[in-house]
């Protein structure tokens, strides 16, 4: 009996400490996880990216509207605000807003991109677009990714493609044009808008039956998309 | 002494049963982790897919490129493989591949497609320009600048990207007009329904192909024109791939 109790003890004392190592590193996980969100403070109010992309904004080579987050480097990210502008009769407290993040501008593959929407026409699609122009008649455009608002006219949508240097070319033709790191080639995607993806949708929404299709969603038949419902606003690039 | 033994007895067990517990709980984790594809791979016995088979019989009817590969995936997903050859790195890398992949969800719902470029044996350390275009070769037409790709040590690389790829198309909003997309009918602008590769740095197409007489091309973004190389890789096809 008592070698029994000899033999047991061992195995008992090795389970205890099995189950105080698990619980000491439960601990220590949310610790270290704390210490280095300080450090990404820290870093965050040294950044040097941020600063040359403000000196842009006063230069109006950037909207006013645009925030530059201090970010922790080598990543850039910008916010920008979307007005109602088809949906402004209807729909005045829509409000939208554009964060984009970039990598390390040296090596990153493509930006983030995400679209967030309040107080917009519920359950409804629609497309966005990088435009040359903010508004009419918008130039050369890029069709991006689409977005469906909620039930309660909110809506979100994240997505992964080159947009601080966006441009639009026709090869044959290419041109130039003034881009913010100086002549770039092509014509530059520099604002951002949202439209109805279905002219009757927007038909319906607005309550006006004299609108007119537009060519802002892919796929057959032309012109099945509806107008314009929100957009930067600006005459300088907000991207 | 009895009741220190009895306590220390009930303290150890429960101990014991904690540890248990946690094995119970770890093992049925990675059992619900396995079970999901299983279960997939039944149901796509049994499931048809009408997109899938609608762009076959595009394959088939020459309006989708022969190179296409149109996996049998669950409904309402759709997804498209292509192959891409060498074009200006022919000569020095004979044996560079790409494979793209593009998955669509739901044809109505999906808020964009996410694209996967796979590529092998192409020029190490090099930093590559992604575009859909309206021709897979010169002059390419119409071109949007989607993703870049850098290579990595041995050659090999992989960039994965969401944008609106299979309705993608290039406008001027003030003289849109319309193009024939195969797989959807007559729409708005010019379809963009090729893709190519491209030397993001001259200096560097220059470097890697041992040719100082190549020039500057468009398609990298940013300061100044022309900085760009040549195309690297295509579709090569005239059909489109997507």
């Amino acid at each position: 009996m008592t070698r029994l109790t000899f033999t047991r003890r061992p195995v008992l004392m090795g389970l205890f400490l099995a189950l105080a190592v698990l619980a000491a590193a439960f601990l220590v996980y949310p610790v270290a996880a704390q210490m280095h969100n300080a450090t990404g403070r820290v870093n965050r109010s040294t950044t040097f990216q941020a600063r040359s992309i403000q000196d842009l904004v006063r230069a109006h080579q950037l909207a006013s509207t645009v925030q530059v987050l201090a970010a922790q480097p080598p990543s850039v990210i910008i916010q920008f605000p979307l007005f109602p502008s088809g949906v402004k009769k209807a729909f005045p407290k829509a409000t939208g807003v554009v964060t984009i993040v970039q990598g390390n501008p040296a090596v990153s593959l493509f930006d983030t991109v995400t679209v967030d929407v309040q107080n917009m026409p519920p359950d409804i699609t629609f497309t966005i677009f990088f435009i040359e122009i903010a508004s009419k008649p918008f130039g050369h455009v890029q069709y991006v990714a689409d977005l469906h608002t909620r039930a309660d006219g909110s809506g979100d949508v994240t997505f992964q493609t080159i947009t601080l240097v966006a441009f639009a070319a026709d090869a044959r033709n290419p041109g130039t044009s003034a881009d913010q790191s100086g002549p770039a080639s092509g014509t530059q995607l520099e604002h951002l808008g949202m439209w109805f993806s279905s002219l009757q949708d927007a038909q319906k929404v607005l309550n006006d039956n004299t609108l007119k299709g537009t060519p802002f969603d892919g796929g057959t038949p032309p012109l099945h998309a509806g107008p314009q419902a929100l957009t930067d606003g600006q005459t300088d690039p907000v991207f | 002494m009895r009741i220190l033994q009895y306590t220390r007895r009930i303290v150890l067990s429960a101990s014991c049963l904690i540890l248990l517990f946690i094995c119970i709980q770890a093992s049925s984790a990675t059992a619900a982790i396995a079970a999901p594809a299983n279960q997939q791979m039944q149901v796509g016995h049994v499931q048809s897919n009408p997109e899938a088979a609608r762009l076959l019989q595009l394959k088939q009817s020459g309006r989708l490129a022969k190179t296409v590969n149109v996996l049998s995936a669950l409904p309402p997903t759709t997804i498209l493989q292509f192959p891409l050859v060498p074009s200006g790195i022919k000569q020095k890398f004979p044996d560079a591949t790409g494979l793209v992949t593009i998955v669509r969800g739901d044809r109505d719902n999906s808020t964009s497609d996410t694209v996967t470029i796979d590529v092998q044996k192409m020029p190490p350390n090099i930093t590559f320009t992604i575009f859909f275009i309206e021709i897979a070769k010169k002059p390419f037409g119409h071109v949007e600048y989607v993703a870049d790709l850098t290579t990595r040590g041995d050659g090999s690389g992989e960039s994965i990207f969401n944008i609106i790829s299979l309705v993608s198309f290039a406008m001027d909003a003030r003289n849109p007009g319309t193009s024939q997309d195969d797989k959807e009918g007559l729409t708005s602008g010019t379809n963009l329904e090729h893709l190519g590769m491209w030397f993001s740095s001259l200096q560097d197409a220059q470097k890697v192909l041992n040719d100082e007489t190549l020039k500057g091309t468009i398609f990298d973004g940013g300061n100044p024109p022309l900085h760009a190389g040549p195309q690297a890789m295509t579709d090569g096809q005239s059909a489109p791939v997507f």
